[in-house]
């Protein structure tokens, strides 16, 4: 379906200001040239980028290109997010679509509902304290209070200054637990309001975490949808790619890693150059026979 | 216990993570949800729950439910009389009018 079309041309520009176009860069007699990885970022990046790097100009990678963009023949291939993204790169769409388009717009427009937890854990945090120390000057009264009590009962045999200090000392203790007490009860009623509001915010929450949760169940059905829906044709390329790479030699024809890739590389709509390793194209008979096969921009590194 | 309840996503999915790894300290699991020990490392694992996600994680300190020590006579007499009553299909509310068992409205009204 793509080869009736010649695949889009680009142009990469090296470190050097060297400028390459083609639908085919062949960088293969150039040692200078920046690696493979900085080229496939450079194709993924578009347009300039921080010298000394390499940049590509020309059309950006569509959504299979993280499946497709790096042909070499020990590289990893997931079958499934290959196939989805290339489902998504042709258009294929679902019956899933517009429920997922809705749930996602609504989610968009869910206030984020921001609570302050700051000021939350401040309070938790006085309430504890204002416990611990309502806690402690309950204990101090007590003491003092028995040591009162014991004063007064051996009234006769005792200073009366020793026991005046006494009496004054559980006085202002006493004082200062009841403001403490006050404090803790305030303390405490700011803690339950808050903790009130949290409640209520956090419906919001509930609502948004089970809209969100029915977005990842529609993607995933939307995913095994688009799988499904490219699955035979997808099938049919690695065959056809299978017999291509066949006089290529055992590693590769039984790599179905590469082939998977090579075959969504074929099916992927032409945009943005694929870099391909010199074994792959040797392999797949030169960079003439390459083009052909995955009827897209190259750029051999 | 300290039961610990997740609003969000990434919240969820570090429980579900501390859940699995430190078993021991899990009572109970559910979904997005989980009943921790209370000891200081179940302690621990909720205060970085909620240093991470702040308002996206809820937590509880729980306490087992006495019916004879945190709930009224009333309460609980109702509920064992409903719960042996005739037919089944008897509302709660007719069930208990004309008797000395409070009516629902007054029970929604009264905190424990």
């Amino acid at each position: 379906m793509t080869a009736a079309t010649p695949p889009p041309s680009f142009t990469l520009v090296l470190p050097d200001d060297t400028q390459l176009s083609g639908p085919v860069v062949d960088l293969r007699g150039r040692p200078t040239a920046p690696p493979r990885s900085a080229l496939v970022r450079a194709v993924r990046a578009g347009g300039p980028v921080p010298e000394p790097a390499p940049a590509v100009l020309g059309p950006p990678p569509g959504p299979a290109h993280d499946h497709v963009g790096l042909l070499r023949t020990d590289r990893s291939f997931d079958r499934r997010a290959a196939l989805a993204a290339l489902a998504a790169a042709r258009g294929v769409q679902t019956p899933h679509d517009p429920a997922l388009a809705t749930a996602r717009r609504r989610l968009r427009a869910m206030s984020a509902s921001p609570l302050d937890t700051s000021e939350l854990r401040e309070a938790r945090r006085r309430a504890a304290e204002a416990g611990s120390q309502t806690e402690r000057l309950r204990e101090r009264v007590a003491t003092i209070r028995g040591r009162v009590t014991a004063l007064r009962a051996a009234n006769d045999d005792v200073d009366k200054r020793v026991l005046e200090d006494a009496e004054d000392s559980l006085a202002a203790a006493t004082r200062r637990l009841s403001e403490v007490s006050t404090r803790r009860v305030a303390a405490g009623q700011r803690l339950a309001l808050l903790e009130a509001r949290a409640r209520n915010a956090r419906d919001d929450r509930e609502r948004r975490l089970r809209l969100e949760d029915r977005i990842g169940n529609l993607e995933r059905a939307q995913r095994d949808a688009r799988v499904a829906a490219v699955a035979p044709a997808f099938a049919a390329a690695r065959d056809r790619i299978a017999t291509r790479v066949s006089t290529g030699g055992d590693t590769v024809s039984r790599s179905t890693a590469l082939t998977g890739a090579l075959a969504a590389g074929r099916l992927a709509p032409p945009r943005a150059p694929l870099v391909v390793a010199p074994d792959v194209v040797a392999f797949l008979g030169g960079v003439a026979a390459a083009a052909d096969a995955l009827a897209a921009p190259l750029l051999v590194r | 216990m300290l039961l610990v309840v997740t609003y969000s996503r990434r919240a969820r999915e570090t429980l579900r993570n501390a859940c699995r790894a430190h078993e021991e300290t899990v009572v109970r699991r559910f979904g997005r949800a989980a009943l921790l020990r209370e000891t200081e490392y179940g302690a621990f694992l909720a205060c970085r729950l909620r240093e991470r996600h702040a308002a996206d994680v809820q937590i509880q300190r729980t306490e087992p439910f006495n019916e004879f020590a945190d709930a009224p006579d009333s309460v609980r007499e109702a509920a064992v009389a409903y719960e042996q009553r005739e037919s089944p299909n008897t509302p709660y509310d007719r069930f208990a009018a004309g008797t000395d068992h409070p009516p629902s409205a007054a029970m929604r009204e009264r905190d424990l």
